[in-house]
């Protein structure tokens, strides 16, 4: 069991405008070990949020803190892996599946930290439903589930603090949907780990044996 | 056959007659380029006698105060035709083609004139001015593509990028594969040319030497070192430009400017 819980990440009045005159200006913490569920109507900039919270895009205004620390003390390559964001649409590259997996490891930041380590590999397909023999199979034939799931199993790989998920079940069948929250629900004992997720499914998200704080956007969401 | 063989007035009116003829056909299918074609031919008639007198003049004072900025002006119009019809840029590159176009064809168009081909005077106007001309024509056409090639490739993946951000990749380790691409649209005209050169045609310096009378062995050696050099420029140029450019589609904080992202 955890003690204190501290604040993972911290964001104040962090807004931004976006499409069609529409702005968002919102402030919220993730506590350490627990789900920070972002909800709120199609267009109401869930997703400018996390590309924001993963520096992709630049806020008008606002702050963010890593565990006490202005982001921008932390160099743009250093924040993303730690900070790591995975996008609704899985964006998988030509090769197979092991490519796919293997393909952040070649980069330079992440070759000085830590290399590919493919029990933890297998561990981890294994626990979303997939048979290791998907590691030989071209990553441009797997269907939308799949991956999805191939997509998240490469991000935790990377050993991220914090995962910013723009829908992951979304893609899903019901069992593995149930596998893949089970999994994040096992990565996030570690310590120094939480989650933000957009979800339109705040019933998964509630079954789960984990603290979930909801952050509502259409109250954040103006109009000028 | 010894000497070159004129054309006379008559003879060049008579070329006009061709023009004409393809003129009239595009007006039968209705093609709308009779209007284009018949300006292009009175433009080039105007700008070739100009360039015609303008060079008689430059070769018999044949200072190197006045050939350097030829070339420099030279470079500057190349540099604007190259960026002319690149679309979805997210910042002027008329300079960075400048940079690259000028650096390019000086490096390689110095070595070429000052050491294989060795006038006297070493700054020759009648050597520079066709040599740097014939390698900035290529290298222009060459930095077009790749950076159009570029910019087409990293807003067809722009997911494919910010993923590998993502990953923690830097901005070139981003774009590579793109930028790989890219060098590689840029050199292909070149590259295939050095692959068919003499089997499918004869280039056009060549054959205006042979034209004039040179014999072909001879100018089979001038239009050699010719492709080699064009060759060189070309990779020299589209290397220049893709590296003075990539670094210009992202932020400060190392992100996609926001011109180039598609939401």
């Amino acid at each position: 069991m955890r003690g204190l819980r501290t604040i993972l990440l911290e964001f104040q009045q962090l807004s931004r405008q976006f499409e069609q005159g529409k702005s968002i200006c919102v402030s919220g913490q993730l506590i350490d070990g627990t789900i920070l569920a972002i909800r709120g109507v199609s267009g109401s900039g869930k997703s400018t949020l996390l590309k924001i919270l993963a520096r992709l895009l630049r806020p008008d205004s606002g702050e963010v803190f890593f565990m006490g620390k202005n982001w921008l003390t932390f160099p743009p390559q250093e924040w993303r892996t730690r900070v790591h964001y995975v996008a609704q649409k899985p964006v998988l590259f030509e090769g197979s599946v092991a490519d796919n997996l293997c393909l952040p490891f070649s980069l330079k930041t992440i070759q000085q930290e830590r290399s590919f380590n493919i029990e933890e590999a297998n561990q981890f397909l294994e626990r979303v439903l997939l048979p290791l023999s998907i590691l030989s199979q071209p990553a441009q034939t797997l269907s939308g589930g799949e991956a999805a799931r191939v997509s998240l199993v490469r991000a935790l790989l990377l050993e991220p603090q914090v995962l910013l998920l723009d829908e992951p079940t979304a893609y899903l069948d019901s069992d593995s949907s149930k596998a893949l929250m089970g999994l994040l629900c096992d990565w996030l004992r570690e310590d120094s780990r939480g989650i933000i997720i957009v979800s339109h499914d705040p019933d998964d998200l509630e079954a789960l044996p984990l603290q979930v704080h909801w952050l509502d956007l259409e109250s954040e969401l103006r109009h000028s | 056959m010894s000497g070159y063989i004129p054309i006379s007035n008559f003879q060049l009116a008579l070329s006009v007659i061709l023009v004409l003829l393809t003129g009239l056909i595009s007006v039968f299918l209705r093609l709308d380029l009779l209007k284009p074609l018949l300006w292009g031919t009175v433009r080039a008639f105007i700008q070739l006698t100009l360039i015609g007198y303008v060079l008689t003049y430059i070769f018999q004072v044949n200072r190197l105060w006045i050939i350097i900025p030829i070339i420099l002006l030279m470079s500057f119009i190349a540099s604007r035709e190259a960026t002319r019809r690149v679309r979805q840029v997210p910042f002027n590159p008329v300079w960075a083609s400048f940079l690259s176009i000028t650096a390019s064809t000086f490096v390689v168009g110095s070595i070429v004139v000052v050491v294989i081909i060795s006038p006297q005077p070493w700054y020759s106007a009648q050597v520079m001015i066709p040599i740097f001309g014939m390698i900035l024509g290529n290298s222009m056409n060459a930095i077009a593509l790749s950076l159009d090639r570029m910019y087409s490739e990293i807003h067809a993946h722009v997911d494919e990028v910010e993923q590998l951000l993502c990953f923690g990749a830097s901005p070139w380790e981003a774009v590579v594969r793109y930028v790989q691409k890219a060098v590689s649209a840029g050199m292909m005209p070149t590259i295939n040319s050095l692959m068919v050169v003499g089997l499918v045609s004869l280039p056009g310096m060549m054959t205006g030497q042979i034209l004039a009378g040179m014999s072909p062995q001879l100018a089979v050696r001038y239009q050699f070192v010719v492709m080699i050099m064009v060759a060189a420029s070309v990779a020299m140029g589209c290397l220049l430009i893709v590296t003075l450019s990539y670094k210009r589609m992202f932020t400060a904080d190392e992100a996609l400017v926001e011109s180039l992202r598609k939401n």
